[in-house]
């Protein structure tokens, strides 16, 4: 491996130890064995989540299986909704993605509700002044850096209090959320406050020019198919990128990346402005593609389900956005909830949750199965 | 009464919510585990109170009905960290969601029922006392309450053999083994008790300060909780010093507000986080070598 000093002591021990990581094993029987159990283990608990989640449906007064028919027409089983789905996954599995980078140094993004915020924030701004004056791909490609800067900045600046002062990133992504929300709220409810709007305080919308088109006829747009480019890259990058590699020798073991003579501080910042940037850009995708306009709540708590969604997909690019896929059709089937059976739509709230249990929940088995 | 008094006295009825989850934050994060959900755990206590206080028409009792929605999902966390070995933040997280689901469901309900909240007691003698007086003793019963803890909390982590066993389980939970202890348990018990300790900090919000119950009221204070522990290096003195700072920012504001000075709400709004960063930002660098090993290894373990 290059990027290790050829003068380091031989005494130190081999690359997959300090890493250790997921090695990967010669095929073997037993590994088949095992590495199945595994996965019959996780389908269970699944199976335990959905019935805990019939459990709390029943204790509210609703037939658990009137309620999962309910979620599965209001999201899979037309065309509309599932195109909903899609739409929605994007802000989601660029969000999740904003969480996979850092994980991969060790990092622990719980901002991507404040990144995505950020990110339609800036978009709206540049989106606004110059939507309505400049062709429609320019002020795309405006509003997609603005928003992509903003996200990074956001995450950078957790990024730099966990390198300079060592402040938990964890904590501070978090709090940062709360003040991104914040600075959207003071900004619709006063200087861009939509003069023309009665009711609900919004920003003026997008020009039409501004807004992302629809492909094909369908409700689909120029979004998805950048969403899923991104996630192509992002695996790329952390999986095969001599970056992504050293990301990974910081996350697995700082001793044996400081030895290397790795940069761990401006890494572990990379990570951060690489992933706010993804959900920064998720925020204008959102917002260009879907809402047209800032208003209260337009992330939908969607950065933290999208929190949820790395994890279960334990940070794995492709998995995350087929996570992704998965909580924005169970978000989305909470309006089937709330209609059909008049509970609260936060209900879906409690599925991803239970769903998310269930991999921690066998992480001990993992844990030893590893060993 | 002037703007200042009435920020402290604020400072004190609202920080108390933010005191009562951090003590709690702080046991068990002594014991080694870290817990997001506490943001959940209050949730859950803020509506277990205010549906005992509307079943019963207690506000006391409802504290109880406190205690025990905080525990339950602290017992949640602490058994998927400590006994399925699951990662702290990612499990805190999901519990919070778990929690945030769970009360808006079944929080509906409770949404338009009014209750008689916590009496104010005066201590005689001593809220007469001119300003102290009512900034510290003309409150609701958690606000003593929390007086005591505070004060039980040091003296049990200094001086008795429960505080070494805890503080020896967040350092060298092998030793704590060997020694013939079960540190998974004592994490377990202390997650919980702490966990309680946020749900009653939600009671003081539902049942006392606020005396209401809405979807997400605690928006954000028990984060902030935890964020005090960090700031307070792990000290229940500095925690309370944390608590009250944050808890006069966040009154502050709603005095700023009540006598029309032209600030705009939201930007008010973010004062509390803001200042908790900031907190943050300026104690860190010090503070992490105080830290807990087991809660700094928890922590740094990604696998």
């Amino acid at each position: 491996m290059s990027i290790f000093s050829p003068l380091a002591p031989k005494q130190d021990p081999p690359l997959d130890d300090l890493v250790n990581h997921e090695v990967e094993k010669k095929f073997s029987w037993s590994n088949l064995y095992r590495s199945s159990n595994m996965t019959f283990l996780l389908i269970l608990t699944y199976i335990g989540s959905f019935f805990l989640f019939g459990l709390v449906a029943l204790a509210r007064g609703a037939n658990p299986f009137g309620v999962f028919g309910a979620m599965l027409q209001s999201s899979v089983l037309n065309v509309g909704s599932i195109e909903q789905v899609i739409l929605r996954a994007v802000p989601i599995s660029l969000a999740a993605l904003a969480v996979a980078v850092p994980a991969r140094a060790g990092l622990v993004n719980v901002g991507g509700e404040g990144q995505l915020i950020m990110g339609a924030v800036a978009a709206t701004g540049i989106g606004v002044a110059i939507g309505a004056s400049v062709p429609g791909p320019i002020a795309w490609v405006a509003m997609a850096v603005a928003g992509a800067i903003a996200g990074a900045i956001w995450a950078g600046i957790s990024g730099v209090l966990r390198t300079k002062m060592g402040a938990n990133e964890a904590v501070t992504t978090l709090l940062m959320n709360f003040v991104a929300n914040d600075v959207m709220l003071y900004l619709i409810y006063q200087p861009w406050r939509d003069k023309f709007s009665s009711g609900q305080p919004q920003s003026q919308p997008l020009a039409q020019s501004a807004q992302l088109p629809a492909l094909f006829g369908s409700q689909l747009n120029l979004g998805v198919v950048i969403a899923l480019v991104l996630a192509v890259v992002t695996w790329y990058l952390i999986r095969k990128s001599h970056w992504g590699f050293a990301l990974r020798v910081v996350g697995g073991n700082q001793e044996a990346a400081r030895r290397a003579g790795l940069p761990i501080n401006k890494l572990l910042i990379s990570s951060m402005l690489v992933g706010g940037s993804l959900a920064g850009l998720g925020g204008m995708l959102n917002l260009a593609g879907l809402e047209y306009q800032l208003v209260p709540g337009i992330t939908a708590s969607f950065g933290y389900v999208a929190f949820l969604a790395s994890w279960l997909g334990r940070h794995d690019p492709i998995k995350v956005v087929v996570a992704s896929l998965v909580f924005s059709a169970i978000a989305l089937s909470g309006n089937g909830i709330q209609l059909g059976f008049g509970l609260d739509g936060s209900i879906v709230d409690v599925l991803l949750a239970l769903i998310v249990m269930a991999p921690l929940f066998l992480s001990k088995t993992r844990k030893a199965a590893a060993k | 009464m002037n703007g200042i008094e009435q920020s402290l006295i604020g400072g004190v009825e609202g920080g108390t919510a933010i005191l009562l989850p951090s003590l709690g934050e702080l046991i068990g994060e002594l014991s080694g585990v870290i817990n997001l959900g506490t943001e959940g755990c209050m949730l859950a206590g803020a509506l277990g109170a205010y549906a005992v206080a509307v079943t019963t028409g207690s506000a006391l009792l409802g504290i109880l009905g406190g205690i025990a929605a905080g525990a339950f999902f602290g017992l949640i966390h602490s058994y998927l960290s400590v006994y399925r070995k699951a990662d702290q933040l990612a499990s805190g997280l999901v519990v919070w969601f778990l929690a945030l689901g769970l009360t808006s469901v079944f929080g509906t309900g409770y949404v338009n029922d009014s209750i008689t909240p916590l009496t104010i007691i005066s201590i005689p003698g001593l809220s007469k006392i001119p300003w102290i007086g009512p900034i510290l003793f003309k409150h609701d019963i958690l606000v003593y309450l929390s007086y005591a803890l505070v004060v039980a909390l040091v003296v049990i982590l200094k001086k008795t053999r429960l505080g070494l066993l805890l503080r020896a389980t967040g350092e060298r939970p092998e030793v704590v083994g060997v020694a013939g202890n079960r540190p998974a348990l004592v994490q377990l018990i202390a997650v919980t008790l702490g966990a309680g300790l946020a749900g009653i900090g939600g009671a003081q919000l539902s049942v006392g300060y606020v005396g209401n119950w809405f979807n997400d009221m605690t928006s954000g204070y028990g984060f902030i909780a935890v964020a005090v522990v960090l700031f307070a290096s792990w000290k229940p003195a500095r925690v309370m010093v944390g608590a009250y700072l944050f808890g006069v920012v966040l009154a502050a504001s709603s005095v700023l507000q009540a006598h029309g000075i032209a600030v705009n709400q939201y930007l008010l709004d973010s004062l509390p986080y803001l200042a908790t960063l900031i907190a943050l930002i300026a104690v860190s660098k010090k503070g992490g070598s105080n830290a807990p090993e087991a809660l700094t290894r928890a922590l740094t373990d990604t696998t």
